[in-house]
């Protein structure tokens, strides 16, 4: 009981942070369609802005000013950069934002150094929220649990029942027809871009505190957040939603589980022989905890390639 | 061509002695500075930079300035390698680095078969942090050194001192990255089980610094109620492994071997009091000359893997000095001959190594983190302080079985 309640508010946790920083992608990647390796880099420039901003200026100012100054950024990435090689496909915008995330990698180790800044909650958030079984629950993974959750709610309202979200999602979908009826399509493109990675933006000020903030950030979480929006299925905020839980929980659970596929073998009555072959055979599932996201998108993509709430396929 | 020149210079050399253009010794580090190991590989550079600058300004060798060249292997095996065939175009001697197992491995198996194919035109490889055994076991060779310490060193030396002053505790909990490195402090960590007195509770190994999430490892870790947690993570492995230990208010006692990576105090903080670290040298363990004078040379005090990777150096020069060179060409087999037989007197004790291996021996210090310490860590009121420095002799492992060197004649 207590392993199963443990894992389950870790993995839930855990998933709302993959949400938080993956909801902008959700957008860029998942309903505008544009290729943007360099997202977790956005992530990352929000994480170290608030830091430098809440030095002097204290957390809550850092919190306002990353994702305001990281969708500036974005915007112009989109607008200056990126619209040039929409038109060429996926390849060039690739490579483009690649190239992005590597010189963004860089830039902040020359102005910030190679180590982890200390980027600190404040005092009066470093408490513990409740006891489960004798272990303290810090409050702040609750709180970046609740923005990733507020963040969900003001997305999917903003998009389902505001005009605004009529015209983005006509944009997406049938951009000629809505261009057509009067609505400036490169702005909206552009608008919805910058709020994307002003979302990330915010993803890193929030879980930047709480994880340590470094020049590899960006490259940590680089690949899991297209995992997110593979899985969850292109465009869709309530798959992105749900395939960050499920993978939360799926990580959370298997560090949790010391079977191999030995153990498995032993039902048969071949654990013996398992064992003796070692290998693979003999790797508990908790050291490889941290590929069950792969995993879980092989299998969406061989079952659903569309996502689990991918309408597209 | 080459094989005339060398004769010719054979020959030059021996009847006429005339004044001959002296070759200069050149070394290429070929680091991770670039990538996400920066961090790391620039202190290895950092460290070595200062050792270099110290022969050079005690008169180089062979009459000449020693040449230092850096190689940015990106913190791959691949780019190391290309990075070594450039080095070998370039006429570099010694090669030095230390960031990654991985790339040690493939270095030093680079740095064999050149050997092989260039007899009379060796190069060497001082590695100043790469610890994985197999260095000094099936892979190693006589032109390869270890000027660092290893997984059962560190082990040894933490489960010694901290069994010593009562903190150590009966039960232990071992968790660590899984690679060479990680396997290797896991293995060392159950295999000081009878020494130390006490019970493995649970061992595990992760991926490496892919897991954002330690709250579901802490669990495991808090089920399983040990004293004592060893680990031999590094980076964001251990601040996170930290960080969540302390967030769910766990009363656990790290042992740690990369605990003084700098931004770790500061991120952990209070978290990270009481923990200690096995490593080469600490500041707080001898006295003040070192620091200072690396503080006047780089403008920080030493720390991290800096202090190893100048020790390196440092036994470098004593090699160097004790070959006297006549300006000629730059023998590499004479210097790892002559380096065999340095044994290095650094701030914390003296540096050998050991001949069956090429392992140093060298002496592990084991320290723990205070408030007001005397040397702060990354701007804060905390650092490490000595509790124990464990003599060479006493940290050192038996050669392993699967070393066999082949020594030049």
């Amino acid at each position: 009981m207590e392993f199963f309640l443990i894992s389950t508010l870790n993995g839930v946790i855990y998933g709302l942070l993959l949400f938080m920083v993956s909801a902008g992608l959700t957008l860029i990647f998942g309903m505008m369609g544009v290729l943007n390796f360099a997202h977790a880099s956005f992530y990352m420039l929000g994480a170290y802005v608030a830091y430098a901003v809440s030095s002097s200026a204290g957390f809550w100012t850092g919190l306002i000013v990353a994702p305001i100054f990281v969708g500036i950024v974005g915007t112009l990435v989109e607008r200056f950069l990126l619209r040039r090689v929409h038109v060429f496909g996926h390849a060039h915008e690739l490579l483009l934002t690649f190239g992005l995330a590597l010189i963004a990698e860089e830039t902040v180790k020359l102005v910030f150094g190679d180590f982890p800044v200390n980027y600190q909650m404040p005092d009066a958030l470093k408490f513990a929220a409740f006891t489960v079984f004798g272990t303290d629950y810090p409050f702040y993974r609750v709180f970046m649990g609740i923005v990733a959750v507020i963040m969900f709610v003001v997305l999917w309202l903003l998009l389902s029942r505001t005009r605004v979200g009529i015209v983005v999602r006509a944009a997406e979908r049938l951009p000629q027809m809505a261009e057509a009826l009067g609505h400036n399509i490169p702005v909206v493109f552009t608008s919805v871009f910058g709020a994307g990675a002003a979302l990330a933006g915010l993803a890193g000020a929030v879980a930047g505190a709480f994880y340590p903030t470094n020049p590899n950030m960006a490259l940590e979480l680089g690949v899991i957040v297209f995992v997110v929006v593979v899985v969850g299925g292109l465009g869709s905020l309530q798959g992105s939603l749900l395939a960050s839980l499920l993978i939360g929980l799926f990580s959370s659970f298997a560090v949790g589980i010391d079977w191999s596929a030995a153990d498995f073998l032993a039902l048969v009555g071949l654990g013996e022989e398992a064992r003796s072959l070692g290998g693979l055979l003999t790797m508990q599932i908790s050291s490889i905890s941290a590929t069950i996201p792969f995993a879980l998108m092989l299998l969406v993509l061989l079952v659903r390639p569309a996502g689990l709430m991918g309408e597209r396929g | 061509m080459r094989q005339v020149s060398l004769i010719a210079i054979a020959l030059a050399g021996s009847f006429t002695a005339a004044p001959l253009a002296a070759e200069p010794l050149k070394i290429g580090i070929i680091e991770s500075l670039s990538g996400a190991q920066t961090s790391t590989g620039r202190m290895f550079a950092n460290g070595v930079h200062y050792g270099i600058d110290k022969i050079n300004a005690a008169g180089g060798f062979n009459g000449e300035p020693v040449e230092v060249v850096e190689y940015d292997n990106a913190g791959g095996p691949t780019e190391a390698a290309d990075k070594f065939r450039q080095a070998q175009a370039d006429g570099i001697h010694i090669i030095v680095q230390g960031a990654s197992s991985a790339i040690a491995g493939q270095l030093t198996e680079d740095v064999r078969k050149h050997n092989i194919r260039n007899p009379g035109n060796e190069m060497m490889y001082i590695n100043v942090g790469a610890e994985a055994m197999e260095l000094t076991g099936e892979k190693c060779h006589f032109y390869h050194f270890r000027y660092t310490s290893t997984a059962p060193m560190r082990v040894n030396a933490l489960v010694a001192t901290m069994k010593e002053q009562g903190k150590l505790g009966s039960r232990v909990y071992s968790i660590n990255q899984n690679y060479s490195w990680g396997q290797d402090m896991q293995a060392a960590v159950k295999a000081d089980e009878q020494m130390g007195d006490y019970e493995v509770v649970g061992e595990v190994l992760h991926d490496v610094n892919k897991i954002q999430d330690f709250a579901p490892f802490v669990a495991k870790i808090k089920a399983a109620n040990p004293d004592t947690v060893v680990t031999g993570n590094w980076s964001n492995d251990l601040l996170l492994l930290m960080k969540a230990t302390g967030d769910a208010g766990l009363k656990v006692r790290f042992a740690t071997a990369f605990l003084d990576q700098p931004g770790n105090i500061a991120n952990a903080g209070e978290t990270a009091l009481g923990h200690y670290i096995a490593n080469a040298y600490d500041n707080s363990a001898a006295d003040s000359s070192f620091a200072d004078d690396y503080k006047a040379a780089k403008g920080h005090f030493p720390t991290f893997v800096e202090p190893q990777a100048a020790f390196a150096i440092g036994a470098l020069q004593d090699a160097l000095a004790s070959i006297s060179s006549d300006g000629g060409e730059v023998d590499v087999t004479e210097i790892a001959k002559a380096l065999e037989n340095t044994t290095y007197e650094s701030p914390v004790g003296p540096i050998s190594v050991r001949k069956e291996d090429h392992q140093t021996i060298r002496p592990v210090v084991v320290s723990q983190v205070v408030k007001d310490a005397a040397y702060p860590a990354d701007g804060t009121d905390m650092g490490f302080q000595m509790v124990k420095v464990v003599p060479g002799e006493e940290a050192i492992y038996p050669v392993q079985p699967s070393c066999e060197m082949k020594r030049p004649d």
